[in-house]
This record gives structure tokens, C-alpha cells and sequence, in this order.
């Protein structure tokens, strides 16, 4: 079945679909679907929406090769609502890939990022921008990686609409490992969601979820990360944490970890923390001398900027500090 | 320099901590408090600092004559005043030397001074960390940021020679220090301190006041000072304790 048809056959998201269950799904406009798909690929197995959407409006694919053993630096930007890209990373390649937001001109925009990791690739994925003001953007993301591999997902959100990040992710190698950091910087009735399901389907495979929130106005995020640990994978970890720092008494966060483990031999952890600024911590600024306002954007940036701290050295961790520097 | 009148403060639920202190601290002085576990020293330094825990009943703090209640927290910090916690906060994520040159900064704007060049402010920072003996690892961290406990209050003395007040008021900052750490911090206040400055020592022991020579000892005790003296107080205290005090 391809997108277009699939995406007939589950219909729009609901609420009652539990991968949209904190979006305001009421806010998404009716597509313009053509009249045919022009992929003929199988779409079966997917059931998320906005993963079949590019697909389904016919976006053209962009594939990129990166060869096995290179070292590549890449910007993609799609030019239209909406992008499919399929990245292709080699076995043993390094490649540090920063997303820039697509030109839009509609309502709402897709994109969907077929992500291959050959062997022992490592790979930097980032998108770090101040949004275009699109109503809508869905950015979905399934990455599959072999033996070896390691990806690492970045991202500062800063509002400028709705906005929903999804992934799927196969940890189908033995040692493959995933680290997602995901900061949300938001203000008046922005909202971001993300959804992420991470299979490990091998030995000694890692995740690691780490999302932070800065809410304002009243903004609303929503965090949905399951993790799938299968019957023979022996030794992995998966790790999960979101922090969220409310800055208005109408911004809200909703947080829902599902773990699904299938085997003993595992280290699987969760947590979710939500308050307001350390009152202690402003306390002890401001007793040096340093103002209210300019004490709580500095405990702000603070709190941003822990979230990279302790990545390695990369462009990708360089981009990422700037942004919150600049905050 | 500092006036204490007949200060009274209360936490949340109404209790009265602080149930009429006085103190008069000139220029040039060492004023050393001590006194049993919750008789109110710490509280003293938050209130003083304008912390939102405490509510003030009645009385006055004034430094050279300008009164501190009436001032915002950062405010009583650039008018010259630094108080010195016990249990210094972690901040992680804000760099120790970003902080300072911030606290410096506030403190230049304040007083309608321009802000502190990078050079000026390097060869500050460098000149203070090495009257603490404090290595380079300061630098690079969070406020604070997994130190020891010496590390924490070794990091306060640097605040304060960066910061320059005119009156100090350290709660403890001898706890958590070694023998070298107690010597090299205490070297640090007096290097601090001059004839226009003053200092207030919160401590539990004499071995701190070996190295920084106070002029007054005064007791705290149920929220007041009960008894002042010269430095022999503080040998008499170590001796015989506080309850003797309240006896007499």
C-alpha cells in the first residue's frame, strides 16, 4: 500500500490514536492530498501520520550517499511544504548533518528523513534555527543503524508555531547507540511534541533521551518516548529524562515514558522533573549584585546549556552552544 | 559603618527568629558572632541580605547611614554589602568566572562605573585566585559546581576579593576547611580587609580567630545578643561553652 493510500486507511490523527494523543489535533488543516501517490513504496507497516504525509503529497526524494570511511559536513534544506530525504551513511563515515527549516508556503509543512547507519558510523544530526513562523511543521525521523553505529540527535525549538518531532528508531546492530537531546524554548501559545519509539533490537545497544523544557505564556509541550527492548539483547541501556522549568502559571508539559522490556539483563531508566526556577539558586545571584531579570536569563541559559554540555566536541555541539548563548 | 537596631524577623508560619538584635560595627573592625546551634547567626545574614524567607517585624539595618531594608537584594549587594552562606548553592551550567565578571559588572553599573575591560578583569581574577592558591579548575566550572565544601567557601573569599564590600558577613566560612585551607582563606580575609572595611565572623571555634583577630566577640542566643566582649570571650566561650551565660 503506498502513503497516500495508507493515509486513507488510518485516517487523521486523533486523540484517541495514542501517538497523538497530546497534540492539538483539531489544529490540523485538511491536506490537499493529489490525486495519485507517486511513490510506490510500501507504507503497511506505518502508522503515523505525519511520517506518511511528505510521502503522500508526492515530495521528491532527495537521497544522499555519504561513502564508506568519508567525512562529511552537510546543511539540507527541502524547498517546498514538503521533504523526503534519504541520508545513506557508509560503513566507518563521520557526517555531521544540520537541518535548516524548508520554504514554506502553506499552512503546513512535512518533512520525513529515512536515516541509514552503516557500521560504525557516526553521525550528527541537528536543527538548531529560530523556526519560520509555519502554523504547523512536522519533522519525522526513522533511523535504522547497524553494528557499531552512533547517532546523535539534536535540537533547540523555539516555538514559532506548532510543532511535532517524531522517531522511529532501529538499534539493529549489536553496540549501535542513540543519544537525543531535545530543548524546547518556548513562549506564548507555541506548542512542541515529540514521539519517539526506540526498538533496540540487539545486544549492548544504547539510548539515551534527554529533553529539557523552558515554558512561557502559555505554551505546551508534550513528551511521548517508548522504548522497545527485545527478548535478546543482552546488556543494553536506555535512558530517559525530561526536565521542565515552568516560567508562566499557564504553560503545561505533559510527559509519558513507555518501556517495554523484554529481557532481564538490562538497564532501563526513566524520570520527569517539572518546577519553576531554583529560588535559591536566583537568591544567591542576586546576592552579588546581579538584577532579578538578568539573574533568571542567566539561570535560564543555565539550564539550556547543560543539555550539551556534555557532548563531545563536534560542529554539531558547537552550533548548539551559540544558539543558547544567544539566548 | 553597619547599624543594627532592634531587629526583629519572622519566618513563614509567624515564629519570631530574631527577637531584637543590636550591633554597631565601624570601620576597620572584626566582629566575631557566636553561639549555640539555631540561636538565629545564620538567619541574621539572610536577613540582612534581604532573603524572601523572613519577614522583618520591626527594626533597622543601615550601612553608612543608607537603609538596607528598604533596598532590593542586589542593591544592598552593590551598595558594599556581602554575606557569605553557610551552604554556598550550586549553580550549574553558570560559569564561575562568567558569574563573577556579571557580579562585578552589576555592581560597576550600579555605582555608575563603566564595565570592567577583559584584560583589567583577567589580570583581577588571576591576582585573587592566587592569594587563595585557587587552580584553574575554578575557572572552567559551574558556581560552585561539585566542589568540596572548602572548595565552596574558598570560591566565596574569591566573590569577595573580587567584589571589594565594605562589610562582610561570613556565616561559617571556616567549617569544611582543612589546616592549610583554614590559613589560606583566613590570610584572604585579612588581605580583604582595611581601615574603610569590615568584617563579621559567624563561627563555632576559636581556631578561626586565631588567624583573623577580632576586635568584638559578641554571643547570639533565643534570637539576641546576650554578651559582648573582646577576643578573650571567644577563649572563655571555647572553654566553658554557652551555658554559663544564660546562668549568669
Amino acid at each position: 500500500m503506498d502513503a497516500l493510500a495508507r493515509i486513507k486507511q488510518i485516517g487523521m490523527p486523533r486523540r484517541n490514536n495514542e501517538l497523538w494523543t497530546f497534540f492539538p489535533v483539531a489544529s490540523i488543516p485538511a491536506p490537499e492530498f493529489p490525486e495519485a501517490c507517486t511513490s510506490p513504496e510500501n507504507y503497511d507497516d506505518e502508522n503515523d501520520f505525519a511520517a506518511l504525509l511528505p510521502v503522500a503529497c508526492n515530495a521528491r526524494p532527495m537521497v544522499q550517499d555519504i561513502a564508506e570511511n568519508a567525512n562529511e559536513m552537510a546543511m539540507l534544506k527541502c524547498n517546498s511544504d514538503f521533504g523526503h530525504t534519504v541520508l545513506n551513511v557508509g560503513k566507518n563515515a563521520t557526517a555531521s548533518i544540520e537541518i535548516l527549516d524548508n520554504k514554506v508556503t502553506h499552512e503546513i509543512c512535512a518533512e520525513r528523513f529515512d536515516i541509514h547507519v552503516g557500521e560504525n558510523a557516526t553521525v550528527h544530526i541537528f536543527f538548531a534555527n529560530p523556526a519560520d513562523p509555519v502554523p504547523m511543521r512536522f519533522r519525522h525521523f526513522r533511523i535504522t543503524q547497524a553494528a557499531g553505529s552512533k547517532v546523535y540527535f539534536s535540537e533547540i525549538e523555539q516555538g514559532n508555531g506548532i510543532r511535532r518531532t517524531s522517531i522511529d528508531a532501529f538499534l539493529e546492530g549489536p553496540g549501535a547507540q542513540l543519544e537525543v537531546r531535545a530543548l524546547n524554548i518556548l513562549g506564548g501559545t507555541d506548542s512542541v511534541h515529540h514521539r519517539l519509539t526506540i526498538h533496540h533490537k540487539a545486544p549492548e545497544t544504547r539510548s539515551v533521551q534527554f529533553a529539557r523544557n523552558l515554558l512561557g505564556g502559555t505554551s505546551r509541550a508534550s513528551y511521548d518516548g517508548s522504548v522497545i527492548v527485545g527478548d535478546h539483547c543482552t546488556k543494553a541501556f536506555s535512558s530517559q529524562l525530561v526536565n521542565t522549568i515552568l516560567l508562566s502559571e499557564d504553560s503545561s508539559v505533559s510527559v509519558k515514558p513507555v518501556l517495554k522490556i523484554y529481557h532481564d539483563d538490562v538497564e532501563c531508566t526513566h524520570g520527569n522533573t517539572c518546577g519553576e526556577l531554583d529560588a535559591d539558586q536566583l537568591f544567591y545571584l542576586v546576592s552579588r549584585g546581579i538584577p532579578k531579570e538578568k539573574a533568571k536569563e542567566l539561570l535560564t541559559r543555565a539550564f539550556a546549556r547543560e543539555l550539551f554540555m556534555v557532548m563531545e566536541d563536534s560542529p554539531a555541539k558547537k552550533r548548539l552552544e551559540q544558539v543558547v548563548s544567544a539566548l | 559603618m553597619l547599624s543594627i537596631k532592634n531587629l526583629k524577623a519572622s519566618i513563614e508560619d509567624g515564629t519570631q527568629i530574631l527577637k531584637g538584635i543590636n550591633l554597631e560595627v565601624k570601620a576597620g573592625e572584626v566582629h566575631a558572632i557566636m553561639g549555640p546551634n539555631g540561636s538565629g547567626k545564620s538567619t541574621l545574614s539572610k536577613v540582612i541580605a534581604g532573603h524572601p524567607a523572613y519577614t522583618v517585624n520591626e527594626g533597622s539595618v543601615t550601612l553608612e547611614g543608607h537603609d538596607l531594608l528598604q533596598m532590593e537584594i542586589n542593591e544592598r549587594a552593590n551598595s558594599g554589602l556581602f554575606i557569605s552562606t553557610q551552604y554556598p548553592t550550586e549553580i550549574p551550567g553558570v560559569n564561575n568566572v562568567e558569574f563573577l565578571k556579571m557580579a562585578l559588572n552589576s555592581k560597576r553599573a550600579f555605582l555608575g562605573q563603566p564595565e570592567v575591560n577583559d584584560d583589567e578583569f583577567k589580570k583581577l581574577i588571576e591576582e585573587k585566585m592566587q592569594l587563595l592558591e585557587m587552580d584553574e579548575r575554578y575557572r572552567d566550572r559551574g558556581v560552585n559546581e561539585g566542589y568540596s565544601g572548602g572548595e565552596k567557601k574558598r570560591n566565596e573569599i574569591l566573590q569577595m576579593a573580587i567584589l571589594d564590600p565594605k562589610v562582610s558577613f561570613l556565616d561559617e566560612t571556616d567549617s569544611g576547611l582543612d589546616i592549610d585551607a583554614l590559613r589560606i582563606v583566613a590570610g584572604g580575609i585579612n588581605h580583604i580587609m582595611g581601615p574603610d572595611k569590615a568584617v563579621i565572623l559567624v563561627t563555632h571555634y576559636q581556631r578561626l580567630l586565631d588567624y583573623v583577630k577580632p576586635d568584638f566577640v559578641h554571643v547570639l542566643r533565643h534570637g539576641k545578643i546576650i554578651l559582648s566582649g573582646g577576643p578573650e570571650l571567644a577563649l572563655e566561650l571555647e572553654e566553658k561553652g554557652y551555658d554559663w551565660i544564660e546562668e549568669k
